[in-house]
């Protein structure tokens, strides 16, 4: 009985911890219907400028605070100044895709004036235990928990009784109603970045001081808790982020208590799912609340999408057909077979996100079902490799779209929230089905690609191959978005009520799209796994399903042609940068976000 | 990108005939250019401390062997590509080394996902891939150019089960692991020993590398009563766990596996790693003679910073690299064969390294037990904690 306190103890300390990332992250999505995904990485930031500070400068805590709050506000002002605020008249997605590049450029920065190996931050704080239940807490765990339920109260009362207070909910109920009214959207903007950035910075010190450690991975860990609490809380809500942050931190606990360690990101993202289906827009949103993302199709918005003639793509493609006949490098040739292997995903991804508007953020997890079932198949079964990726590209299209369809009534953001979480979920679940997936020991000695008997070990065979299944995908898609069923998916996306006062079944289109993508990125995963010979729970992780986004939106959404663009340059300017040594993933983040910034529809727009 | 790689490739075949062409030149040409070994390793993204590691022990080996006149009058230089860890990656680099003319043999890359992938180029390709933290049971089933020297789970995880069950006494453990497939290997070793040596098992804790909190797992632990803690970790969780282990009153004894030796997990853990025993390869005092020159050396190179695991793997893999050269000269082919040839290397891991053919892996660690006692390792006194 004792453990059970014990156990509701320590959820609730760790989540205090996330509390302090997710309310930063709820003012930002309250105001700019964004989530910002650079929040972890001022978190990092925060956090080595706090090490500075306490190691090097050895300044008293409540300064350190002070010092670390100022100087992370004026990287939050930065952010907004000169990586979002050009952006607010362009597409919804574009910002997302600029908060990722931020997030890119932060963390690297820090990484190479620090280094990247763990630094211990000492607590300032004196070093007394409070005996609680079987454990004890600390006067940093108060702090931490003061900090996250003072600053959200005092975010509450500035909301609701000072004059910016009302300007900031007045923009974001309607941004331009509130310019008619003479409020200041920009300063608006200013003030809450400012402020989430400061509350950003401080917790990432605190967090440190409570681990004794910092260290650069520790940023995208934290915008993924961060995000999962704010959700479950209702996005944009300050007081409920905070109270999802809690609830998060219990679940997390008791699922240890009960099932053991290796499951317990599995509860954090299954009571995400299941809270964003039961309620959409977060445990805490009152059922008059305005629907958090308008009716109609913003989020995507139209472009004009660039015409390339179809002789031009033509010679294109038979460019690529026959360029292992020259003197190429295996490493060109091998780079390609990446890009196209990503672009089989992106395929996949820009129809479900492009297309029929589900923006997907879970989409590694359609490889990995891809490969372990292609792997699978080829391995204990027997069963000839061609005819194994197929089963893998089938599997992924039956089981991808069975556990997405949780997400089918969600809109905008949250589609893309359920899909982190899926993806997530997916992972986790091979990680602990041992007797199927060998858990994290993985699958290795998986048989190479192989084609009517002939194994197919040679670069060159392997760039055809794949350029050949990329190819056929890449026609039967662009076949099928001129036809009715396209026209239809288009119609779902743009304003998905008219398209069911058409007569439309949203849910069945989705599920046709997901079935249709779902093919697609398990061909490519199972190619993957016959590629590798030896995949395992992390050979797909979040950063292919931010990768695979990426593409899809530099390449513009919904389009063809525009992924397979995408894909070649995202594989291949790093491995071009590999001249610049460290420097390149920096380079990368500078290099997407001046794409965001000047092509915020995408290269080629939406289609 | 393609215009470089030919320029290379031409420069490199134009010198091959060159250098036939003119035997006495020759000689002065090929003592110009380095030796190149290609290096496959994590230098950002999520593993990115452990190729800043690698690389300071290979500096160290470097200096100490130009010093020592090269390799037959040359140098010996390692060109080091980022992979992120990343398999996506590790592939492509891998046929960027095996295509390029100069790599005359290659080392990693850190995760087994990543070098795994890469295996099957390498081995085709005719390339060495001497993967030199890669314990994973399969790694050098993947072919003939495979070799490592990993200390194998199954020769350290009986040595930690020794230290904890038959000198320290412990009868009822709890064994906290990442779950990677280093840990789960690791565990399913310790564990087999560990029963073998009459204790029993309370619990097993599986957690992801990316885990910070752990006091619910400890509690869990808690209620299993055992009367020791073993670690499966590396230093920054390995002082995560030892630090949470004492906020929620586990005062049980904690043995931890060697790859938690480093400062940082003292520098990380503080007073809460105190009296946690490991088993570890070498140590601060190790009267061995490669240890001291070893430990020396580096805190010369990098302003008295202590070396630790991964920096002494990296150490021993580049004097394994240059042992394995100077038989086999540049040929790929030849590089692979002296595998089989070098004897009784000088090593920090192994004392004397040779290669078991058949496995491919080094086998014989040497093992030292040693305590945290006043935030240094000390090696153990027998005195029960």
């Amino acid at each position: 009985m004792s453990s059970w306190l014990d156990y509701t103890i320590n959820g609730l300390i760790v989540g205090n911890v996330y509390a302090l990332v997710a309310v930063g992250l709820a003012l930002i999505f309250g105001v700019s219907r964004l989530i910002n995904f650079a929040q972890g990485s001022i978190y990092l930031v925060g956090a080595y400028i706090g090490w500075v500070a306490v190691v090097q400068l050895h300044t008293p805590l409540p300064l350190t605070i002070i010092v670390v709050a100022v100087a992370a506000a004026i990287v939050g002002l930065i952010i907004e100044r000169f990586g979002l605020r050009p952006l607010q008249n362009s597409v919804r997605i574009a910002p997302l895709l600029a908060t990722i590049g931020i997030s890119f450029v932060l963390d690297q920065l820090v990484m190479l004036t620090f280094s990247p190996n763990p630094r211990a931050l000492p607590s300032q704080l004196p070093d007394v235990r409070f005996q609680v239940g079987g454990g004890t807490i600390g006067p940093l765990d108060l702090l931490i928990a003061g900090v996250g339920l003072t600053s959200a109260l005092l975010l509450f009362v500035f909301l609701r009784y000072s004059k910016l207070g009302w300007a900031v909910r007045a923009a974001s109920q309607d941004r331009d109603a509130a310019m008619q009214m003479g409020v200041d959207v920009n300063r608006v903007n200013q003030a809450v970045f400012g402020i989430a950035a400061a509350l950003g910075g401080v917790s990432g010190m605190l967090v440190g001081m409570y681990y004794n450690q910092i260290d650069t991975a520790m940023s995208l860990q934290a915008t993924l808790k961060g995000v999962v609490a704010e959700v479950v809380g209702g996005a944009g809500n300050v007081p409920g982020a905070v109270i999802g942050s809690l609830l998060l931190g219990l679940v997390e606990s008791y699922g240890v208590a009960v099932f053991g360690t290796s499951y317990r990101n599995l509860f954090a993202f299954l009571l995400l799912v299941v809270v964003l289906v039961l309620r959409p827009n977060g445990l805490f949103a009152s059922a008059r609340q305005a629907p958090p993302e308008p009716l109609t199709g913003t989020f995507i918005a139209p472009s004009r999408p660039v015409r390339i003639p179809r002789w031009a793509l033509a010679v294109a493609a038979a460019g690529f057909a026959v360029l292992p006949l020259f003197p190429v490098s295996f490493y060109v040739l091998q780079t390609l077979i990446n890009a196209w292997l990503l672009g089989m995903l992106a395929l996949s991804l820009t129809l479900v996100a492009g297309t029929i508007g589900q923006v997907s953020l879970g989409h590694a997890a359609l490889l990995a079902i891809g490969a372990y079932t292609s792997a699978l198949l080829s391995l204990t079964f027997n069963v000839p490799v061609g005819l194994a990726i197929i089963g893998g590209g089938l599997m992924c299209a039956a089981l991808g779209t069975l556990l997405i369809s949780p997400s089918f009534r969600l809109r905008g953001h949250y589609v893309s929230i359920a899909t982190l979480a899926i993806g997530e979920i997916v992972s986790l679940v091979i990680l602990n089905w041992e007797s199927v997936t060998r858990g994290p020991i993985g699958i290795s000695g998986i048989p190479p690609l192989s084609l009517f008997g002939t194994d197919l070990i040679s670069p060159t065979s392997i760039y055809w191959f794949s350029f050949a299944v990329m190819m056929v995908l890449a026609l039967l898609q662009g076949r099928l978005l001129t036809s009715h069923l396209g026209r239809s998916f288009r119609a779902i996306r743009d304003d998905d009520v008219a398209a069911r006062a058409y007569g439309l079944s949203l849910n069945r289109y989705k599920s046709l799209a997901f079935i249709f993508g779902g093919f697609a990125a398990g061909i490519s995963g199972g190619i993957a796994a016959h590629l590798y010979s030896y995949i395992n729970h992390e050979t797909f992780n979040t950063q292919q399903s931010i990768l695979a986004l990426t593409v899809v939106i530099l390449g513009g959404l919904g389009n063809v042609v525009g992924a397979i663009l995408g894909a070649v340059a995202l594989v291949g300017l790093p491995e071009v940068f590999r001249i610049a040594a460290e420097y390149r993933i920096l380079i990368y983040g500078i290099v997407l976000l001046l794409l965001v910034r000047f092509r915020p529809q995408g290269l080629l727009g939406t289609m | 990108m393609s215009n470089i790689d030919r320029r290379t490739l031409v420069k490199g075949s134009l010198a091959a005939m060159m250098a036939g062409a003119a035997f006495s030149r020759a000689a002065s040409a090929q003592t110009s250019e380095p030796i190149l070994l290609g290096v496959s390793g994590p230098l950002t993204g999520p593993n990115a401390q452990y190729g800043t590691q690698w690389k300071q022990g290979f500096d160290l080996a470097l200096d100490e062997i130009m010093a020592a006149g090269g390799i037959n009058g040359r140098k010996l230089a390692y060109q080091f590509e980022d992979s992120q860890s990343d398999p996506r990656q590790s592939v492509a680099i891998a046929q960027k080394f095996v295509s390029d003319p100069r790599i005359v043999m290659e080392l990693g890359d850190f995760s087994s996902p990543a070098s795994m992938a890469a295996s099957s180029i390498y081995q085709r390709g005719g390339l060495v891939q001497f993967g030199f933290t890669n314990s994973h049971p399969d790694f050098t089933k993947g072919g003939d150019f495979m070799w490592s020297t990993s200390v194998s789970q199954a020769d350290e995880q009986p040595l930690l089960a020794a230290y904890a069950v038959k000198r320290l006494g412990l009868k009822k453990l709890a064994v906290l692991h990442l779950n990677t497939d280093w840990g789960r290997t690791s565990r399913d070793y310790f564990v087999k020993a560990a029963k073998e040596y009459g204790a029993e098992i309370a619990v097993t804790e599986g957690y992801i590398a990316e885990e910070r909190d752990f006091r619910s797992t400890l509690v869990r632990v808690r209620d299993a009563n055992p009367d020791g803690l073993i670690l499966i970790s590396y230093y920054s969780d390995g002082a995560l766990i030892a630090r949470q282990a004492r906020q929620v009153g586990l005062k049980q004894v904690m043995c931890a596996a060697s790859s938690v030796y480093s400062p940082k997990f003292i520098e990380l853990g503080g007073e809460a790693v105190e009296d946690v025993h490991l088993g570890t390869r070498y140590f601060p005092q190790d009267p061995r003679p490669e240890v001291k020159k070893f430990i020396d050396g580096f805190k010369a190179k990098y302003g008295g910073q202590e070396p630790d695991a991964f920096n002494a793997y990296s150490y021993d893999a580049m004097n394994m690299a240059a042992a394995v050269v100077k038989i086999g000269g540049t040929d790929r082919r030849a590089i692979r064969d002296a595998f089989a040839k070098v004897k009784d290397v000088s090593s920090v891991i192994f004392g004397q390294a040779t290669f078991d053919v058949e496995s491919r892996r080094v086998k014989g660690a040497m093992n030292a037990e040693l305590v945290v006692r006043k935030g240094q390792f000390a090696l153990w006194d027998g005195k029960p904690t």
